[in-house]
């Protein structure tokens, strides 16, 4: 049959990939590979059909076919790339395209290719090999330009030694200098070489180039060359030419800050931290001083109240004045600061502007504050309004320790009510999508209940805190910032489901998830029910992971495609940021809470045990980024407390990476212990790439070592009762360890079974394992030469644990509230299950008798009685305290603690009452949930 | 006062301030990579100088012939940061670099025609109607505004390379066109 013939019936093939029906695409290849048996190109795409289909075992075996008959085919290759990164081996790929181009190096598609697969690995001097080669042969300069991109980032990698990161960069400028066309012709190939003579130090030759005609042009519009530009100058010490450089563009009308702040950084470029300043000095910087403030007044002049720049640049300057000692008049901050509050008062963004400046202290502070509190407070414009609430939160902010009581600061509350409901009459009119003008003095009240149930510790005020921020949102649905609040007060009254309900108003998507799923993810685990089978918040944790594929399967195609544009000032940024999320610290917590979440709802076996720890494995490696975003609460509390974000903590608890690194540690040896595969079993069944060496001198000690780390600065991230469990599962282990690795079947016996598995489900034998012949201990339960070690007591941390919780439990039973109270009950479940998990290895009676293990096992029993007798008094605790929800005595006191709320006829009896029962039925269904899981889970384990 | 630089990938972690906002969307890696990679030199952010992010543009420039022009895909404020003129400021800088790097005739982009306060302030800023999209945002369905919520104006100014102003018309308001029609 003729190649169009063949075209034509691979077409089809093609289409079924393309639209996602991967079965039929299977059948098709199927077909077409009975007629052409070796053809390639069909073996790749069946193999991409199966890859896309999980069936990885199958796919493997195609894969290597294809790979060792060296294709060069551009649709082989094509096909290849995709299976090969879906099974994750980048290696194998840039393999693939190295010896294609080898074998056609004429083929420029092929070395872009090749390059392009480096650049994927992340191998930047093999990149930067290619494109050298290719720079000579094609002649292109792109070709140069990508050379020196690779070149600089190498000398950008962590593990790049100072002297080599020198060398590099001089090598990157040689490149630069050997160019045929100059580095202006692009304003990106601009920026790269401006890039590399900064970090050369060679200043007076990226002068020559600033300074031409060009480089003024390209400086002009481009952001980003501007900006080394200005980097340049400030390294070569030219402050005051920067300085008259952003005096003329301030005269030009460009109103950019940047430019102010360059013009405030020369003024004050007299001092230096190096030399005490003489008096020539200080008069020089006079007289600066006075030409600053001309420049600025004149601005703050022109502009009026359309632009804050110039009158805040004055502020900035008084204040710098003052540092220095250079101020001439000590009235001039306050005037100034009244004066921009006269002229800016009525935006939302003052207070912002103001708070730098009001470290006040005497009689200044004094006059600030009488000239706060003379703010009329007049409802009959929205102006008017946003000035009132700009005063409060300056006043708030400066309350002074002695202010915070509970009598004041619940006149304050009622205070700001009061406004509140007086400037909701401006809103009247707007539509729902808009924000209420009012909404700020709804979060002053949330704002000043939450501190109010801090320095009282009573929860009434996280009862009225709640009623008036639902009011809030009744009247301004679109409101986020009383969702966020409302969000964290449900998690700490114990009522999960309500939080839920308002993060999902918020409407999170792709990357806000990796900044704000914390919100309702952080120790999830405490409110899940997964264990009942409900699994909504396993799948929000599922969700929330969405955007992590996403990153792998898409960043990468865009740093290639920055290339292709030539958009090098984008390449650094781009990989920097796959980094940051691939590597996200929000990422490993949820799929810890994920796995908490699991073992209490799957039947714990070893493939979940293997599975989970293959996974922990990776991560543990990994050098997290911290991208949660905690700045998106609105805080308005006085500067000397918490802010409400550490406020509203649950727990109180800051958790990041300490407490991430103490839980891998804790699961990975737990499950390393009760998994048959070692280090050597493992190295022969993984497939894909193995994560690149981490520069971390801890990272690089042995697992084994690594895992027993204990810093004390990490422990602290943990509450008390979480530092039991880690104590508990520690010491279990410790006792347990010479048991499992003596019961453990060796690593021939395991990759036996292993390709028995893989040989059934594919009908090929598992490649690279070789299985030595029968030596009669194959079966794994076969008789040892050795004795087992000796049998030991079990630790004292590990007997008493359940006793101490169950006493912990009923004593501090009236003082916990509702999320701590699940807290505890959810941890002595966790420790049950951990238990579970380490001793599941010597249930088989057999194995107890083969290793004689029979008086090792017995010391189970009593720790389990304990376990068991702890969790039933846990969930019927949790099961009691359910039922007090439904006695209206209960809901009363939700009632009497927000009485001065029901009694406002805007809020009224009933929406309260509303918000109580929904509270009650959200604690009620959460406390049921969790009461009824560890009972079900004690009777599936209690054998 | 406001800091203008450039968008960088890594603002997408800190930009909740302004896309928790309804009238904002989030949308996925690819779209503003898409951008990033292509005119990073038309996409620039505000901040303040605390960090904060106060707002962003994203846009692009595309057409052929007379027909080449800056396009203002995304342009938005965090609501703290209102009426302070920072629109204006982005706008400015977006019409600055069509006209300077990329050499336009003239910049564009698409409002709700319901949205008054919108289309007067881009008017002041020197912009006119030049035609009405059919159904442009018709994922929402019709709403309260009727046609003019669905319906897209597309809105021009011209740059200084228009010398005879060729990119705007006087009734533009009356040509109307499918969305199909328009990239």
């Amino acid at each position: 049959m003729s190649a169009a013939a063949l075209d034509r019936q691979i077409r089809p093939i093609y289409d079924a990939l393309d639209t996602g029906s991967n079965k039929s695409a299977i059948v098709a290849c199927n077909k077409l590979l009975k007629k052409y048996p070796k053809n390639d190109l069909i073996k790749a795409l069946k193999a991409l059909a199966l890859v896309r289909s999980q069936k990885v075992e199958e796919s493997l075996v195609l894969c290597d076919e294809v790979l060792e008959s060296k294709p060069t085919n551009d649709g082989v290759l094509t096909a290849m790339m995709h299976v090969l990164r879906g099974l994750g081996r980048q290696k194998d790929m840039v393999a693939m395209f190295e010896d294609a181009f080898k074998q056609q190096p004429n083929n420029e598609e092929l070395g872009t290719q090749t390059f392009f697969a480096n650049v994927r690995a992340t191998n930047w001097k093999a990149a930067q090999q290619i494109a050298t080669k290719m720079h000579k042969q094609f002649q292109e300069s792109r070709y140069l330009y990508w050379t020196v991109i690779c070149v600089i980032l190498q000398a950008k990698e962590p593990g790049t030694s100072s002297d080599m990161r020198s060398l590099l960069f001089r090598l990157a400028h040689r490149l630069l200098e050997s160019s045929a066309t100059p580095s202006y012709l692009s304003s990106e190939r601009f920026c790269l070489h401006l890039t590399v003579l900064r970090e050369l130090g060679m200043y007076e030759e990226a002068e020559k180039l600033l300074d031409g005609e060009i480089g003024k042009i390209i400086c002009s519009a481009s952001l980003v060359c501007n900006q080394i530009r200005r980097d340049i100058w400030k390294l070569q010490g030219r402050a005051l030419d920067e300085g008259k450089l952003a005096e003329s563009k301030i005269l030009e009308k460009n109103r950019n800050w940047l430019e102010f702040l360059v013009v405030l950084d020369a003024t004050f470029s007299y001092f230096t931290l190096e030399n005490d300043p003489t008096d020539e000095d200080r008069t020089d910087c006079l007289d600066a001083v006075k030409k600053a403030e001309k420049l600025f007044s004149e601005v703050a002049e022109e502009d009026g109240f359309r632009d804050r720049s110039g009158h805040l640049a004055l502020l900035e300057l008084e204040n710098r004045a003052r540092k220095y000692a250079v101020s001439c008049d000590s009235n001039r901050l306050l005037a100034l600061m009244q004066q921009y509050f006269g002229n800016f008062g009525d935006k939302a963004c003052c207070y912002e502007d103001l708070k730098p400046y009001v470290a006040l202290s005497g009689e200044e502070f004094e006059k600030w504050s009488v000239f706060l509190a003379s703010v009329p407070t007049t409802f009959t414009t929205t102006e008017e309004l946003r000035r009132l609430i700009n005063a409060l939160k300056l006043t708030r902010y400066t309350l002074s320790t002695s202010d915070i009581t509970i009598e004041a600061e619940s006149e304050r509350a009622a205070l700001y009510t009061k406004y509140y409901l007086a400037g909701l009459k401006l809103g009247l009119n707007l539509p729902s999508s808009e924000l209420q003008p009012a909404d700020d003095l709804a979060i002053l009240t949330g704002n000043s209940y939450v501190l109010l149930w801090k320095i009282s510790n009573n929860e009434i005020y996280l009862f009225r805190a709640i009623s008036l921020l639902e009011f809030a949102l009744i009247k301004s649905p679109q409101s986020f910032q009383s969702r966020l609040i409302l969000i964290r007060l449900y998690r700490l009254l114990g009522a999960p489901s309500m939080a839920l309900e308002h993060y999902r108003a918020l409407r999170i998507k792709q990357i806000q998830h990796d900044t704000l799923s914390h919100l309702v993810l952080t120790r999830a685990s405490t409110f899940s029910l997964s264990s009942t089978g409900d699994l909504t918040l396993a799948s929000e944790c599922l969700e929330a992971t969405q955007i992590y594929l996403s990153n792998s399967q898409e960043t990468g195609d865009y740093i290639v495609r920055a290339f292709t544009t030539e958009k090098y000032s984008q390449i650094p940024e781009f990989i920097y940021f796959e980094e940051q999320l691939e590597n996200s610290l929000q990422r490993d917590m949820v799929k810890i809470e994920h796995l908490r979440m699991r073992l209490t709802h799957e039947l714990i076996s070893s493939d979940i045990i293997d599975m989970e720890l293959i996974e922990l494995k990776f991560i543990f490696d990994r050098t997290h980024h911290d991208n949660r975003d905690f700045q998106i609460l609105p805080d308005y509390q006085p500067q000397g407390v918490e802010t409400l974000n550490d406020q509203t903590l649950l727990f109180q608890k800051s958790s990041g990476n300490g407490w991430l690194a103490t839980f891998l540690r804790l699961y990975i040896r737990i499950l390393q212990q009760a998994s048959d595969l070692d280090d050597a079993v493992e190295e022969k069944l993984l497939i894909g790439d193995r994560p690149k060496q981490n520069a971390d001198p801890e990272k690089q000690l042995p697992l084994k070592d690594r895992l027993l780390i204990r810093h004390e600065v990490e422990l602290a991230e943990l509450t008390a009762d979480e530092l039991l469990l880690v104590d508990f599962a520690h010491a279990l282990a410790d006792w347990l360890e010479s048991f499992h690795n003596y019961t453990r079947p060796p690593p021939h016996v395991v990759l036996a079974e292993a390709a028995r598995q893989t040989e059934l489900k594919t009908g090929h034998p598992l490649k690279g394992v070789e299985i030595p012949p029968a030596d009669g201990f194959s079966n794994g339960n076969g008789k040892k030469n050795e004795e087992p070690p000796p049998i030991r007591e079990p630790p004292e941390l590990v007997v008493k644990y359940f006793s101490t919780m169950k006493s912990r439990l009923s004593e501090a039973l009236d003082e916990l509230s509702i999320a701590e109270l699940l807290h505890l009950a959810t941890l002595a479940q966790e420790a049950f299950l951990i238990f579970t998990i380490e001793t599941l290895r010597f249930k088989p009676a057999s194995v107890v008798k083969v290793n004689k293990l029979g008086s090792l096992v017995a010391n189970f029993k009593n720790i389990k009685a304990d376990a068991l007798a702890l969790l039933k008094e846990a969930s019927a605790i949790l099961l009691e305290i359910s039922e007090r929800f439904d006695v209206s005595g209960s809901r009363k006191a939700f009632m009497d603690a927000c009485s001065q709320l029901t009694e406002i006829e805007e809020i009224g009896y009933e929406f309260v009452s509303s918000i109580g029962k929904k509270m009650y039925d959200s604690r009620k269904k959460v406390l049921e949930g969790v009461g009824k899981g560890i009972t079900k889970l004690s009777t599936t384990y209690s054998a | 006062m406001s800091i203008v630089r450039p968008f960088s990938a890594s603002d997408l972690f800190r930009f909740n301030n302004i896309n928790l906002d309804i009238w904002t969307e989030t949308y996925g890696i690819a779209f503003y990579f898409t951008y990033l990679s292509r005119w990073p030199d038309l996409c620039a952010v505000q901040e303040d100088p605390n960090g904060r992010l106060m707002g962003y543009v994203i846009g692009k420039a595309e057409g052929q012939g007379l027909e080449w022009h800056g396009h203002v895909t995304a342009l938005t404020v965090a609501p703290e940061y209102r009426r302070l003129g920072l629109a204006r400021k982005m706008m400015d800088f977006l019409e600055l670099v069509s006209d300077d790097i990329y050499k336009a005739f003239f910049v564009d982009l698409y409002v709700r025609c319901a949205n008054n306060i919108a289309i007067e302030m881009y008017e002041r800023m020197g912009y006119s109607v030049y035609r009405r999209v059919k159904e442009y945002y018709g994922t929402l369905g019709v709403g309260k505004g009727g046609r003019d919520e669905e319906d897209a104006f597309d809105m021009r100014k011209p740059l200084s390379r228009d010398k005879d102003k060729r990119s705007i018309r006087e009734n533009g308001r009356d040509f109307i066109v499918n969305a199909q029609s328009v990239s």
